[in-house]
């Protein structure tokens, strides 16, 4: 039909000529596969995904129930503390959460103390703690000094190995304010955060490794963007060829 | 006054070598190598401005039509590589993790929609202007006005997250507070862009994508070579870093890998960084979606965006310059993650503290321990990023105000020389909004971007859409359609102001979270096509010239 007979009516969907037809066909195409591509692969994610605890919350869960139950060892406090720590060295953490966990990991390491040195420890901390809030720069020596005792200390309270980057932080988390109470609602507080920040949506496509990415981060990070400019590519190219089939000037 | 450009800077680098500073400290006081090559770059701007300088309201508004399909892809992706991919991306992303993503997908996945539906079209309509174009469409001043007005408003919204990013990098640079910051950039941005015009912003651009994407990458080699990881193509080579992320980094046994604030590069598993829609995250798989959606289709209804198309000679040449303009693009979206991602290990450590994560670009450099001067060529990059973007932005805004408002509207017969001095004004009086409203700091650079392209997605996108691919689109279902858009903008944007001023509207959760400023197009577009087909179905239909022009010119 020509534009003539139809008097100039058109649409997307019911194009005038040969070529309008072929162009729709092409758009379509083009649309259908980007469309997919970007959406089809997220919802995919969501089907596939499942709540996969991180090996700390396993620890921390078995450990816990003993801890409640009244039945547990310095191994169930150790391991607790060893996953609190896990979570506090995440960066993005509620700041009431943050206070549950150090207060969970601060009374930890009183209780898993020798009684003999308890006071040693809290003396220790709170000296660290004047000495953080009286310097600029954490370069200060005494500073460093007391903090490197601190490390050696509660890696060893906590039965960290020197390479655990946890060994490192939880001086900076234990507070002597927190050492000797942990109430309920701390409790409580600690095991939705625990809950909260180890467990995660994961699936095949995300344990899967391509060029050293996760499988869908790499998918979206990457392949997509390149999916796009060869669209954008292929998109060009067809055009000019129906351009010169039906002898289109622009 | 070419000649003289390559001796100053090379004059100017000895200067850049003294002026080298051990500035390590992630914030603090005036830091001298790097405002040295801020200034040195922004003079170059200027003076490739005045060089390039518009002569006339025809050079003004779209460059003479004289650009390359290379050039113009290069000015599109310099024009759209802005403070909010630059370093806004990566903020997401580090605060965020996989929902980042989504503004990465959606601010390259709307360039396909732009190509295929629109980008050939627009040129071959030959308008100069979006609201020139919906004005012509659709028969109707009062539409034309509108238009104009919404071009403004896009205009201004975009322009304050890079204002806002100005802001930041200015504040980094010259130890100043960021309101001082703001203006500053403001000012100097605004300079430039009166001085050059389009025609000189368009070679500016291409000579600002040089810089952006140079400033950006250097660093990047580096981070990836000092750590350890595959770096001659860093791009992929931060694949691992993803991977160290999730599963965790215990120290190094064999090598001593430190951030410039003496942490062991390590960090405990963070599998929430990469987990899509992980629980700590706070962010939905709804949410990924529509800001995602939302964006790509704000890219095809972006009036600087679009205007972008009038500059090229042929519809062949709108179509390719999309190419190159999204793989020019590309090369700083596939490696703006890769910022974050060290990002996240090198400032894992506690005592880093809470750092603004609008500037975890700068910072994450500062604390790979990479060379000042290098770290300030990166926030030199920075600035020039938002500098090319708002320099279009203004440009479109004011072409809004005195093409599309003064002339077609109010005064017809205006001189040439009236014209340019209103589009000039405009300009003046948008930057003046910008720098009051971006004083503010409601939200990051993403975000506040983000609210522009759902803004356009709800009103211009559908008046385009509909307007290139049906006849039967008439001025009613415009109206229509824009009252529809316009209206869930509406709600949307009060919901967030009211929301960062404290207070509470009804129902404040629930718009909150449906109708988030970053992503309300995900219903409004939708709405306000609808809304459109139906009342153009049963109103009056579009005149016969115009669906003769459609099929004979814009679809022949």
């Amino acid at each position: 039909m020509n534009p003539q007979q139809n008097d100039y009516h058109f649409s997307f969907f019911k194009p005038t000529t040969d070529s309008a037809r072929r162009n729709r066909n092409m758009v379509v195409q083009f649309v259908l596969i980007w469309a997919v591509a970007i959406f089809g692969f997220q919802i995919l994610l969501k089907i596939l995904e499942k709540p996969t605890p991180e090996p700390a919350y396993t620890l921390f869960e078995t450990s816990w129930g003993n801890f409640e139950s009244g039945k547990f060892e310095i191994t169930d406090l150790q391991n607790i503390s060893q996953s609190a720590l896990s979570v506090l060295g995440k960066m993005a953490i509620d700041p009431g959460h943050r206070v549950a966990l150090d207060n969970a990991v601060s009374w930890m390491a009183y209780q898993i103390a020798d009684d003999t040195r308890k006071n040693d420890l809290v003396v220790a901390v709170k000296e660290f703690e004047d000495i953080a809030a009286a310097i600029t720069d954490i370069s200060d020596e005494a500073y460093l000094e007391k903090k490197n005792s601190l490390i050696l200390v509660f890696s060893n309270l906590f039965d960290l190995s020197p390479l655990d980057v946890r060994g490192k932080i939880a001086p900076l988390e234990v507070k002597s304010s927190f050492m000797e109470s942990f109430d309920a609602d701390s409790r409580d507080v600690f095991v939705e955060a625990m809950g909260l920040y180890l467990v995660h949506n994961r699936s095949v496509l995300t344990d899967a490794k391509f060029l050293g990415f996760p499988f869908h981060y790499f998918y979206t990070a990457v392949f997509l963007l390149i999916l796009f400019i060869w669209l954008c590519w292929m998109y060009c190219i067809r055009t000019d060829m129906f351009n010169k089939k039906y002898g289109i000037e622009e | 006054m070419k000649k003289l450009l390559l001796p100053t800077i090379i004059l100017s680098f000895p200067t850049l070598l003294q002026a080298a500073t051990a500035a390590t400290q992630l914030e603090g006081g005036f830091k001298v190598g790097p405002a040295i090559i801020l200034i040195t770059i922004l003079i170059l701007f200027v003076l490739v401005g005045i060089v390039f300088r518009a002569k006339d309201t025809t050079d003004f508004y779209a460059a003479g039509r004289g650009i390359s399909k290379v050039g113009s892809g290069m000015a599109i992706a310099s024009n759209w590589m802005s403070a909010a991919s630059f370093l806004g991306m990566a903020a997401l992303m580090y605060g965020s993790g996989y929902h980042g993503l989504a503004y990465v997908v959606g601010w390259t996945g709307g360039y396909v929609l732009l190509l295929i539906l629109m980008a050939g079209q627009i040129r071959k309509y030959g308008k100069y202007t979006a609201a020139d174009f919906i004005g012509d469409r659709y028969y109707s001043k009062g539409l034309r006005a509108t238009g104009a007005i919404i071009a403004i408003l896009i205009s201004i919204s975009y322009c304050v997250g890079q204002f806002g990013g100005i802001g930041l990098l200015f504040k980094w640079v010259l130890g100043i507070n960021y309101s001082w910051a703001v203006i500053i950039g403001g000012c100097v941005v605004l300079t430039y862009t009166l001085i050059s015009g389009m025609l000189g912003v368009t070679k500016n651009m291409q000579i600002q994508y040089v810089i952006i994407i140079i400033s950006f990458l250097i660093p990047l080699f580096i981070l990836t070579a000092k750590f350890d990881y595959f770096w001659l193509l860093p791009q992929i080579g931060y694949g691992s870093v993803v991977s160290d992320v999730v599963s965790g980094l215990p120290i190094n046994e064999t090598k001593e890998l430190i951030n410039s604030m003496g942490h062991n590069y390590a960090i405990v598993p963070a599998p929430e960084y990469a987990m899509p829609w992980d629980p700590p995250t706070g962010k939905t798989f709804f949410q990924w979606i529509a800001i995602a959606f939302s964006l790509m289709i704000g890219t095809a209804g972006l009036p600087h965006v679009i205007q972008r198309f009038y500059v090229v000679p042929k519809a062949r040449d709108a179509r390719w310059s999309v190419v190159w303009g999204l793989f020019f693009i590309c090369i700083l979206y596939w490696s703006a993650p890769a910022y974050a991602a060290f990002g996240k290990i090198l400032s894992s450590h506690p005592e880093v503290g809470t750092l603004a994560k609008d500037a975890i670009v700068v910072y994450t450099a500062q604390l790979g321990n990479i060379h000042p001067l290098i770290v300030g060529l990166l926030a030199a990059g920075g600035v020039s990023a938002a500098f090319s973007t708002v320099s279009g932005l203004l440009v479109a805004g004011s072409s809004a105000f005195a093409h599309d408002l003064y002339v077609k509207v109010i005064n017809p017969n205006a001189s040439p020389k009236k014209q340019l001095l209103f589009a000039r004004l405009g300009t003046v009086l948008m930057a003046i909004i910008v720098t009051i409203i971006a004083l503010k700091n409601f939200a990051l650079i993403g975000q506040l971007v983000a609210v522009a392209f759902s803004l356009a997605g709800c009103t211009i996108f559908p008046l385009f859409l509909l307007g290139i691919w049906w006849s039967g689109s008439n001025k009613q279902g415009a109206i229509a359609g824009l009252i529809t858009g316009g209206l869930v903008s509406v709600i949307a944007i009060t919901y967030f102001i009211a929301g960062k001023s404290g207070v509470t509207l009804p129902a404040h959760e629930f718009i909150s979270y449906w109708l988030e400023a970053w992503y309300f197009a995900w219903i409004g577009a939708p709405l306000a096509i609808i809304v459109h087909i139906i009342v153009s179905r049963f109103t009056k239909e579009t005149p016969l010239e115009i669906r003769k022009f459609l099929i004979e010119t814009v679809h022949s």
